[in-house]
């Protein structure tokens, strides 16, 4: 209510206080009205005090509510972040795992169980596509002497330096790793006897060209290499036998050469 | 607590904890200290360790003195990141430390 209207009400009380209007035949009408009138504003402030109470809770209401919004997506977000790094790591540690237990760590390549693998997955290819491959299996001279004479660590520093000269040598499609102690095997896919024999006479020389020295002495490192082609429809079992009697072939004819299986 | 926590049911391991936490901060005076060495966290106890820390934080805003210590494999940088992470919303202690770990 505004002042004019606080006024105008005091006025009216007032004349209906003057007893001079008392007998006016307005006056119990007027008196009545507003008593009516006092009573309505009373109500209607009530009525607007209570609704902005309603308002002003569901005011702060809205207000925690929005917070607390806000405060659940940060977690959201920080709980999905940190998620996601345990897995990657997860991951990460899956992939180094996998990586340890596919290669020798001493040499850094292949180990058997990889090149298993290589080979099922090549005779696969061989077997629907008619492609061939050859197998070469390297094994290298005397490597019991060395080892005894110079010790374990010129030992293998050898097959790291055989491993090295290995993987520089062959191409990229190629796979080599280490299938026991000294002994190396060689993956060559879609190649033919007569295409892996350039391949081998390199390889062979590359290997008399091993400089390991032990006191400022160089020792002679000379390998033996059996080499087979893929005959179908043998499995590579079989292919990797047929090598491995040209690799004792070769041993017999005296080492320090490659030989091709019969 | 150290190790890895992949639980089947995250919730009822860390209900435990988080109930013997909220208990000793209700029922004790004296200061709590978390000595954490974690590993590997599936999701569910990334979101336990997280109410842990809120639960903690509470805490130390209404004046206790919490403090955490988060010891990790000094060749696994990668946990002390993470830990990082977790750290980003507490003002509590909350000390980040590499240890030697012999393999």
């Amino acid at each position: 209510m505004n002042g004019t209207d606080e006024r105008l009400l005091e006025e009216i009380a007032e004349l209906l206080a003057d007893p001079a209007h008392r007998d006016h035949p307005l006056h119990a009408a007027l008196s009545q009205l507003l008593a009516r009138h006092r009573e309505q504003s009373r109500r209607l402030d009530r009525l607007i005090g209570i609704a902005d109470g309603f308002q002003h809770t569901a005011q702060q209401d809205l207000h925690a509510t929005r917070h607390e919004l806000e405060r659940q997506l940060h977690r959201q977000r920080k709980l999905s972040r940190i998620a996601d790094r345990y897995q990657l790591l997860l991951s990460e540690r899956n992939e180094a795992l996998r990586n340890e237990s596919h290669h020798d760590p001493l040499t850094g390549l292949a180990n058997r169980r990889l090149l298993h693998e290589h080979l099922e997955r090549l005779i696969g290819t061989s077997e629907r596509y008619q492609r061939p491959f050859t197998l070469a299996m390297l094994d290298i001279d005397h490597f019991k002497r060395i080892n005894d004479r110079f010790g374990h660590d010129v030992g293998d520093r050898a097959l790291t330096q055989l491993a090295d000269t290995l993987q520089s040598t062959l191409r990229t499609s190629d796979h080599c790793g280490r299938w026991g102690g000294e002994e190396f095997l060689v993956i060559l896919p879609e190649t033919t006897l007569e295409q892996a024999e350039p391949l081998m006479s390199r390889l062979c020389n590359r290997m008399r060209h091993l400089d390991i020295r032990q006191d400022g002495v160089r020792i002679r490192i000379t390998a033996s290499v059996g080499v087979a082609q893929h005959r179908p429809p043998e499995d590579y079992e079989r292919t990797l036998q047929r090598a491995d009697e040209a690799l004792l072939q070769a041993k017999r004819q005296g080492r320090n050469r490659w030989l091709a299986a019969g | 607590m150290q190790g890895d926590s992949y639980p089947e049911n995250s919730y009822e391991l860390f209900t435990q904890v988080i109930d013997w936490t909220e208990r000793f901060l209700a029922e004790a005076s004296h200061s709590l200290a978390l000595d954490l060495e974690l590993l590997y966290l599936n999701t569910s106890s990334v979101k336990a360790m997280m109410d842990i820390f809120d639960i903690l934080e509470e805490a130390h805003q209404a004046g206790r003195q919490v403090r955490v210590v988060w010891r990790y494999d000094e060749r696994n940088e990668r946990i002390a990141e993470l830990a990082e992470e977790f750290k980003e919303d507490c003002t509590f202690d909350f000390a980040i430390t590499a240890v030697r770990v012999s393999a």
